[in-house]
Parts: C-alpha cells; sequence; structure tokens
C-alpha cells in the first residue's frame, strides 16, 4: 500500500506526533495558459475530490447588478454548446429573441420603477401593474421558454456527472470568489477535465431569466423568511461603508430581478479566464498525468491577457460607533462587530489566537459571562478575515432576565481586562495545542481539503493554509495584549441589539395550560384588576374567588386557582412598594 | 491494490495516445475500477464484557484516534412529567463534571489536551464522542471513562443546560422550518408518540439531578453500548487498551437494558393542513406512510425514489418545479428508513406563497406520471450508476466507515447489508420501479402541509400561476394553530 506523506508507524500503538503540526505535499503545477493546479495525491479510496476556484465574487460587482456572480454560478450548471440541447443552433436563436423581447420589458419595467417612485404603484414587479403590452410580452416571453424547453436536454450537465458516480456536485459563491466542486471515481477523471474545461470554453447560459426566479426563492428561503436574515444583511451593509463587502452575495431584490444574460456574458468574459482560476485536486491520481490531462483539456481555454480589473476601495477608516437596534422574532441578544484584518494580514493570527482564548467551555467568555455573572447563555467570538478586510466578531444571547446591553456590556469588560493584562501562560498554550491539533483535523476529509486550498489560493496563496501552524507557534502572549489593544477599539465597532420582537417572551405556560375557552376570559379579569390600586379590595377579591373554587365544577378549579394565584402575586407588588 | 496498479498503467497509456479531445464525453474510454466494501466482520471485535467494538486503523492518516460510543436508549424513556430528562442527561454527561473531576476542571483539562470530547442524547440514542490527538489518548480515554461512569450532574451546570433548553423551546415559533417540523411530525406520528412528547417549560422545570442520575444508572450497562473506533492506531494495542477501559465496566444495580423503540399507534389524517405565518414563502411538506429499509422493496423504492425526487438535479421534480418553473430554490422527496418502524414518504419545496398550489399541483402531476408510465431506460441507467459508481464515496473517511458500522449496529441492517446493496439496486427493473411506485405513492392518503403565508393568499394563487389550494387535491383544508412554544398546546 502506498503511503502518501505517511506517517504510518504500524509497532506503536500510535504514529508519534511530530513537533509543530501537518505537513501537505501540495504538487503546485502553472498551465500554459495561466492556471494554476495543486494536486494532493492520497491513494487509500478510488475516488478523487475536485475543485476549481475563480477569483470573483460578490466584491466583483457594482451597484445595479448586485448578485450576479452567484446567479451567475447557477447559469454555470446549464450546459455548454454541447451539453445541454439538442439544437444548438436553434437554442442560441431563442436566447438572442428572448433576449431582445426581455429589452423590451426592461422599458416596460423602468415606466413601472417611475411608478414605483412616484408613488402610483405599490410593487413594480406585480403582475397586476402590468399594461397590456407588458403582459403580451411576458407572453411570447414564456412561449420561448416553453420553446426552448422542447430542445433541451434537460440538466444534462449533472445527468452526466450523476451516471458516472459523480456526488456532492456543487458551488458556492462568496465575496471573495466562486468554487465549484464535487467528487469523482478516480477513473473518471478525464470526464472532469472534459466537463469542466468545456463549460469554461464554450458555455451557454440558458434558461437565464428562470434561474433569477429561482434565485428569488434562494433568496425568500435564506434571507426573507428566517428570523434574522433581513436584519443581519441590513446589519452586514452598515458595517462595510465603502468596501463592495457592503453587498449582500445574493444581491439587492431590486438588481437580481433586473439582471440580464449580456450581463452575465460580459462578467464571464472578465473574470473566468483561466489566468484568474486555481483547480486543486485530492484523492487517487499520479500527478504527473493529471497535469498533461489539465493541460490538454483546459489548455485550450485562452488567457485574458488584460488580467482581472483590480478591487480598489479600500474601506476608509470607521470614525464612530454605529448601532442598529432590531427587533425581531429571535432571542435577545448582542452582536459586535469590529474592523479587524484581512486574512493575509500579519496581525491575522494573534486575532486567531485570541478568538480561541475567549471561546470554548474553557475559554474567557463562557466562564465570565456565561457561569460566573450569568448574564448570558451563549457567547462566542470569531476572527473572520477575508481577502480585502476583516472583522473580529463577538456574538452572545441574553438570559431570559437580562438585557442584551447587559451582555454587550459584559464583553467590553473581558476585553479591557485583556487590553490591560493580557493573556496567561496558560492560556496561550492551550490555544496553540488547539491550533495543532486542527492543523490535523483540517486535513482529514479529502474534500474539505481541497476546498481549504482553492479557498486559500484564491485569497492569500495557498502556501498561506500550509504556514498557518507555524506561524500560530511564533504568536506571544505579548502579540494578543497588543492586538487586542489595536483592533478592539470603541470607534472601529457596529454593534446590533435584537429584542424580542412583540416585546415578552411567549405566553405564561400556566395560562396555556388552562382550557382554551377560559384563557380569554381569564386574561380579561386580570387586565381589568390591573386597574384595583388597593391590596384590601383585591385580598377581598381573592377571598370570593376562595369561596368559588369549592363550588365550581372540577375542571373549572384550575382556572379559579390560576387567578387566585395572579391575584396574591399582585397584591404581594402592591405591598413592596 | 493489484487492480489500481493495472488502472495507473492503462490511464497512462491513454494519455499519451490520444491528444484530441473527444467531441463529446461518452466517448472518453473509462476503465472499470473495483471498490472492497469495507466489512463489518473484518473491523468487529467482542470486548471482554461483551461490548462489541469496531475498529477501523487508519496507519496513512493523521495522528488522531477518532472514538464514538453509543448508548442505546434516549428520550423514548423520558418518565412521563419530565420530557427532556434524556436530553440534558446526555449534555450533562460532559459538562456536569465528574466525582473525581469538578466540571471547571474538566473543562480546562480537556481544552488543554485540544481534545473534542462532546456528549449528547437523542430519541433512540446517546453519542459519547472523544477525537485526540493519538499521543494524548490514553489521558483522554481516560476522561472519557469518567464522564461515561462517574458523572455527578452537578447542580449548577444543570441549572444552566434548563436555561438553554428553555430559550432553544421558547423559539419553536419563530421559524417556519421548526413550525414545519413539528407540525409534520404530529400529523405523521400523533400527539401521543414518543416523538412528539415535548419538552415543556413544566416538564423542564420538574427535572432534578436525581432524575438524571436514575437515567444514568438505568442505562450503564454493557448490553446497552457499542463503540466505534477510527484514526491512526495499531489494531491488536487499541484492542487491549479498550478492554482495560470499556472492556471492564460491569452492569450497575439498576442498569436495565434498553427496551424496544415503541412504534407510533397513530393514523394519519389526510389532509391539506395550513399553518399561517407572516413570511413571503410557504414551506410545503406532503408526507404519507412509508417503508422500512429492511424491506425487500427497499432498493427499489430507493431506484424510484432517485428519478422521483431523490436523485438532486437529474430528478424529475426538480426539473419540473426548479428548472422549468423558476418556483423553488430546494426540492425533493425521500423515503425515511424506519427504522425502528414504518418510514414516512416526504416530498418537500418551499415557493413564494401565491405559487404555492401551483406548485403542489406538480408535485402530485410527477407522482402521477411515474406510477401511470414506465420510466425511461435512460433514468434508470443513471440513477443505477449514481447509486453503484457513486458507492465508494458513501465511505468518505474512515470515521464515516466506523459510524456506519456503528448505526448499523444499532439499527439491526444485516452486516451485508452494504456489500450486497450493488447488486440488489442493480437487479431493480422498469417494472420494480412502477410497481413500488404504485404500491407505495399513495398521495391520496397525504398530510399536504403548508407552513407560511395567510391562508387567503395561499387560496388566490398568482396570475402566471392561478389555482386555489383547495383545488390541488379531494382532500379537506385545515388550519392547523401553532402550538404554545412553552407548553406545545394549541394557541387559540
Amino acid at each position: 500500500m502506498p503511503i502518501i506523506g505517511g506517517r504510518g508507524i504500524a509497532a506503536a500503538l500510535i504514529a508519534a506526533a511530530p513537533l509543530l503540526a501537518q505537513t501537505v505535499p501540495v504538487k503546485e503545477h502553472t498551465l500554459s495558459n495561466g492556471m494554476r493546479l495543486l494536486l494532493v495525491e492520497r491513494h487509500d479510496k478510488p475516488t478523487v475530490a475536485t475543485a476549481w476556484i475563480v477569483r470573483a465574487g460578490s466584491a466583483n460587482e457594482r451597484p445595479g447588478m448586485t448578485g450576479v456572480a452567484h446567479l451567475f454560478e447557477h447559469m454555470m450548471f446549464k450546459g455548454s454548446k454541447t451539453i445541454g440541447t439538442t439544437n444548438i443552433q436553434r437554442d442560441l436563436a431563442i436566447n438572442a429573441e428572448q433576449d431582445k423581447i426581455q429589452a423590451e420589458i426592461r422599458k416596460e419595467e423602468s415606466i413601472l420603477r417611475q411608478k414605483e417612485l412616484n408613488g402610483e404603484i405599490a410593487d413594480m414587479r406585480d403582475a397586476k401593474a402590468r399594461s397590456p403590452r407588458h403582459q403580451q410580452l411576458v407572453e411570447q416571453m414564456e412561449k420561448l421558454v416553453k420553446e426552448q424547453q422542447e430542445l433541451l436536454v434537460k440538466d444534462e450537465f449533472s445527468k452526466i456527472y450523476t451516471q458516472a458516480g459523480g456526488t456532492g456536485l456543487n458551488a458556492f459563491t462568496y465575496q471573495d470568489a466562486t468554487c465549484y466542486h464535487q467528487t469523482v471515481p478516480a477513473n473518471r477523471l478525464e470526464l472532469w477535465a472534459w466537463m469542466e474545461s468545456d463549460r469554461l470554453y464554450q458555455p451557454v447560459f440558458r434558461e437565464f431569466y428562470k434561474e433569477r426566479d429561482v434565485v428569488g426563492e434562494e433568496r425568500r428561503m435564506r434571507t426573507d423568511s428566517t428570523p434574522t436574515g433581513k436584519f443581519e444583511e441590513t446589519f452586514e451593509a452598515m458595517v462595510w461603508m465603502a468596501h463592495p463587502y457592503h453587498w449582500p452575495v445574493i444581491g439587492w431584490p431590486s438588481d437580481v430581478s433586473s439582471l440580464t444574460r449580456e450581463q452575465a456574458n460580459e462578467f464571464f468574459a472578465t473574470y473566468y479566464a483561466p489566468n484568474n482560476l486555481t483547480a486543486v485536486l485530492v484523492g487517487d491520481f499520479k500527478s504527473s498525468e493529471a497535469i498533461a490531462l489539465c493541460e490538454r483539456y483546459f489548455g485550450r481555454i485562452p488567457a485574458n491577457p488584460k488580467g482581472v480589473p483590480e478591487i480598489i476601495t479600500l474601506e476608509p477608516k470607521q470614525l464612530a460607533e454605529k448601532r442598529m437596534m432590531a427587533e425581531a422574532e429571535t432571542t435577545p441578544s448582542a452582536q459586535i462587530v469590529y474592523k479587524a484584518v484581512s486574512a493575509g494580514h500579519k496581525d491575522a493570527p494573534a486575532l486567531d489566537v485570541l478568538s480561541s482564548v475567549l471561546n470554548g467551555r474553557s475559554g474567557r467568555l463562557q466562564k465570565s459571562l456565561v457561569e460566573g455573572q450569568k448574564v448570558a447563555t451563549r457567547v462566542r467570538a470569531s476572527m473572520q478575515g477575508m481577502k480585502y478586510g476583516g472583522t473580529f466578531v463577538f456574538h452572545g444571547t441574553a438570559s431570559a432576565d437580562q438585557k442584551p446591553e447587559a451582555v454587550e456590556q459584559a464583553i467590553y469588560r473581558e476585553i479591557e481586562k485583556i487590553q490591560k493584562e493580557g493573556i496567561t501562560e496558560q492560556e496561550l498554550q492551550k490555544a496553540k495545542n488547539q491550533a495543532q491539533a486542527d492543523s490535523f483535523r483540517r486535513l482529514e476529509d479529502n474534500m474539505g481539503l481541497t476546498i481549504q486550498l482553492a479557498i486559500a489560493d484564491a485569497t492569500t496563496g495557498y502556501q498561506a493554509f500550509l504556514d498557518e501552524p507555524q506561524k500560530t507557534e511564533a504568536v506571544t502572549r505579548e502579540d494578543v495584549q497588543r492586538v487586542a489593544k489595536d483592533y478592539l477599539v470603541k470607534e472601529t465597532r457596529s454593534v446590533a441589539i435584537y429584542t424580542r420582537k412583540g416585546g415578552a417572551a411567549p405566553t405564561d405556560p400556566e395560562l396555556a395550560a388552562l382550557p382554551a375557552e377560559a384563557q380569554g376570559m381569564v386574561k380579561a379579569q386580570l387586565g381589568r384588576l390591573e386597574q384595583v390600586k388597593d391590596p384590601a379590595q383585591l385580598k377581598a377579591i381573592v377571598g370570593q374567588l376562595e369561596g368559588q373554587a369549592g363550588q365550581v365544577p372540577a375542571e373549572a378549579k384550575p382556572v379559579i386557582d390560576y387567578m387566585i394565584k395572579k391575584v396574591r402575586e399582585r397584591i404581594a407588588k402592591l405591598e413592596a412598594k | 491494490m493489484l487492480s489500481r496498479i493495472a488502472l495507473s498503467a492503462l490511464m497512462g497509456a491513454t494519455v499519451l495516445s490520444a491528444q484530441t479531445i473527444p467531441d463529446r464525453p461518452e466517448k472518453i474510454a473509462v476503465k472499470p475500477i473495483t471498490f472492497q466494501v469495507p466489512k463489518v466482520k473484518d473491523a468487529r471485535i467482542k470486548l471482554k464484557n461483551g461490548i462489541t467494538a469496531y475498529l477501523v486503523p487508519d496507519p496513512a492518516g493523521q495522528p488522531l484516534v477518532n472514538l464514538t460510543l453509543l448508548i442505546k436508549g434516549g428520550s423514548y424513556l423520558d418518565p412521563a412529567g419530565k420530557e427532556g430528562a434524556s436530553l440534558l442527561m446526555g449534555q450533562l454527561l460532559r459538562t456536569g463534571g465528574t466525582t473525581k473531576t469538578p466540571a471547571e476542571k474538566l473543562d480546562e483539562k480537556v481544552d488543554f489536551l485540544a481534545a473534542n470530547l462532546s456528549s449528547g442524547m437523542g430519541e433512540t440514542s446517546a453519542n459519547l464522542n472523544l477525537n485526540i490527538l493519538g499521543s494524548k489518548l490514553n489521558e483522554g480515554l481516560g476522561l472519557l471513562m469518567e464522564v461515561l461512569t462517574e458523572p455527578t450532574f452537578q447542580q449548577d451546570r444543570l441549572d444552566l443546560a434548563k436555561k438553554n433548553v428553555r430559550q432553544q423551546i421558547e423559539r419553536r415559533n419563530d421559524d417556519t422550518t421548526s413550525i414545519e417540523r413539528y407540525q409534520q411530525g404530529l400529523l405523521v406520528r400523533g400527539e401521543k408518540h414518543y416523538t412528539n412528547r415535548f419538552t415543556t417549560a413544566a416538564s423542564l422545570e420538574a427535572i432534578t439531578r436525581d432524575d438524571l442520575k436514575a437515567l444514568h444508572a438505568r442505562l450503564l450497562t454493557p448490553a446497552n453500548l457499542a463503540v466505534a473506533v477510527s484514526g491512526n492506531f495499531d489494531r491488536k494495542a487499541m484492542e487491549k487498551l479498550l478492554n482495560e477501559t470499556l472492556g471492564s465496566l460491569k452492569a450497575g444495580k439498576d442498569a436495565k437494558a434498553s427496551p424496544k423503540v415503541p412504534a407510533p399507534e397513530h393514523t394519519l389524517q389526510p389532509g391539506i393542513y395550513v399553518c399561517e405565518k407572516d413570511v413571503n414563502q410557504g414551506r410545503v411538506t406532503l408526507s404519507f406512510p412509508g417503508l422500512r429499509q429492511i424491506d425487500a422493496d427497499w432498493p427499489a423504492v430507493t431506484v424510484m425514489n432517485h428519478i422521483l425526487g431523490g436523485g438532486g438535479f437529474t430528478s424529475r421534480m426538480m426539473k419540473k418545479i426548479r428548472s422549468d418553473e423558476g418556483l423553488a430554490y430546494s426540492v425533493g422527496s425521500y423515503f425515511s428508513p424506519g427504522p425502528f418502524y414504518q418510514g414516512t414518504f416526504t416530498d418537500l419545496f418551499q415557493t413564494k406563497v401565491p405559487t404555492v398550489a401551483y406548485g403542489i399541483r406538480l408535485a402530485l402531476a410527477e407522482m402521477e406520471r411515474i406510477k401511470k408510465e414506465p420510466v425511461t431506460e435512460e433514468e434508470l441507467k443513471v440513477t443505477k450508476g449514481a447509486i453503484i459508481d457513486g458507492f465508494p464515496d458513501t465511505f468518505g473517511t474512515k470515521a464515516v466507515v466506523a459510524q456506519v458500522f456503528l448505526n448499523m449496529e444499532n439499527t439491526g441492517l444485516p452486516e451485508t447489508y452494504y456489500e450486497t446493496l450493488r447488486d440488489r439496486i442493480n437487479a431493480v427493473t422498469i417494472a420494480d420501479v412502477q410497481r413500488v411506485a404504485q404500491k407505495y405513492l399513495t398521495p391520496e392518503k397525504a398530510a399536504i402541509l403548508v407552513v407560511g403565508g395567510k391562508a387567503a393568499d395561499l387560496e388566490a394563487g398568482d396570475k402566471d400561476h392561478p389555482g386555489k389550494l383547495s383545488e390541488v387535491a379531494k382532500l379537506p383544508v385545515v388550519k392547523l394553530p401553532l402550538r404554545d412554544p412553552l407548553t406545545m398546546k394549541v394557541v387559540k
């Protein structure tokens, strides 16, 4: 059995752990057109985890066309000139006709947009607001969609992989990049090269306008219909003032529903060039053969000699704390976001150690806020380094009898403690021990490693991923104290305070346990009693109720008992004053 | 290994000889590969007290050991009025301290060892999991044994855990996903089944340390335990180590083998159920009784469902509802495997409120079609390829292999189940697919549940997707009230 990067020592119970941490035997190669390859051979099972990443995400968009990177990701599964249709000529002709009709529809929409702005209609997307011509165009469009569907080999791209035993075919888009991945049987690596190079070489973005609707549903599912989705989106937009991280990856609703195929074409031509891509393979293959295969298949795609447009905007220094007060259907909580550093910044490892010291069951936040002060039920900190900036985030859920602002203040006190006194040697060593063990854990799953290498290469270069354990090992207590002082400062933070919509916690369980028909009556009676301010009068009412309790049928007794209890609570309150 | 060497040589030859790119992917030469399904009997040993252990060593892997201990038992054993006790017992094993090590010290020790030591108890089993650098295994396993055999369920930790559970149950109506989960469970398995005996504010309040101790004492016998270990270790040495630790465990005086998991006695009432919530998307599930994974029809049902709604982008439901109509992001169907009683079929998707009725009609039409018309040769071929050629990835890591073995132990799957699965899938015919579609797809008996939107808007449909919700099936429309999150009683 071949052992790659082997640590197998059969005689000992446990192979001795190397002093520092993991080593990953990554083979790096650049194709003639500038596309990068990262290869890790592992021969213990006949599969290959594959991914390729393009350095284009939502940060490469601009206002008016936000969401195009993500919609584009969906379009990459729609096939090519070869895959996905029985009649490519007619298919392309229909696409062109659809685009013409869409251009006409956009003229109608632009009238509706103005009407919405003028307050004449509530929603420009409401089908009832369409003019007769607009409606006619929509129907023509629908006819062309149906005609194209007749020619489609429906989802052929997915079908070919599925039949070949490919698993986990998917992709994801984030601010900095977009990544396409799946695992294939080891004898299907050439199929992977064929399919991936084909969709990069001659893609056809058919079914574009239906896919826009799919993204609309994705948005309703992920953002609109979840308790905090829309608030998180709002908050993120508040944190980032100028940088494109300001807008959501899925795009603003107005933009997504107006995206055009022309915009997708332009995005593809600009960013999806081989010199802007890295492919990663981890699994059962021979590197020399994989390189030859990739040269043959991906090598046919011409480079973009202009290169890709740089992201110029740097987030200006934040001058003042920002706050968002949100009422949502959720447990009261506080979120604090400090502007910190990008993933490749020299201070990122120290900030990582800082988050490690704060987190975990034995971390400062749990010990102090949850177990000690009991102000919160759950608190987490994390360092989120991206390509063009980063944040250091705290999230704390308030205990039932506490306000989220109290959690917020308690977090500040923990920060100040570290700023003043630093961390202990034991805490530093614990964080390093955890980083070392995690540096092995993250290598166990082939697809996990593939995606981490892809993301690292798109963000900082993959070498940074390999060097991470050494950099963590070099962090000192002074470093941690310094970064806490430098970055966790009032002026650069944004705070979101969540309180439960409708105010109070859900219904009193004892009330809800009463017969349903009695609940309304009980509430009304207790409401009236709120007006009574004299304890003596209330005591008389208790007396009456107690008298009744002996006479009513058994099923009504809990109702009376509940009333008595509540009146007594009120008496106690009045007397306490 | 021989076949792989041969394969590599052939692949090399292909690369050298074929410099052109075939015009279709089907033209790429493919050499078969052999994949030996990991065998249960190669991994299984008995410890000296009868506990079954599955050892899956990975000598070329990372220097880590991953151990999962399974304890049979779960919330189905919760005493009446103490619903939530098993859940808390499971959490407190790890977080509540031991007679040797108070909770605070244990937290510090585990974190300093950089171990992941966790515990939890669900409806039918508890897990105690340890992931640790191999060099620290002895220490880690020592802590795991303490946690398993002498937990103290510290009062302060119990109070904390109760506070957290209380917050979780308060959130039951915040999210349509959570509402859907409990409403569907109630519709399918009825109020009385253990899966619907909810933790309430009152039951949570009633749980004491003594309850947790009693539950623990009841479960702690070798008869309820099984263990799986994967990672970088020597098999013989691990066998010795396990015998010295878990293998030395004796049944306590109050311990009992956990009884059979009870099946629901409820009969699902067909209907269109609407649970209102102020959001712009409706979550739709369509449920009716299914079968069990151990049933002979399971492979044919797997193939049929893959074509209908289980096969991701290649399934008919996805093509129709998402890709053709743009009505949903996630669409799918599945048969739950049981495993302790008859499972359930569920079709699910989420779409904006006015297109819910239209979407349901499309889903029902796909069920009708697969019952009426034979599926195509090609659909069958794609599905078999997906399951058979995709099989090696089912066993993604050694930890997964060990987990699969442990699950088989808990659910009673025969030990050759995975070894023979590919042959059984391969034997499925077009006629089989139609036969099981007709037998198991019974939408006339479905509980169609919609969570989200207002009933009137769901009924109205929209201009581009007409049709009323009440007319999607010949079933009564029933408005389903929310439950009070703290009592799980109906809110009027």
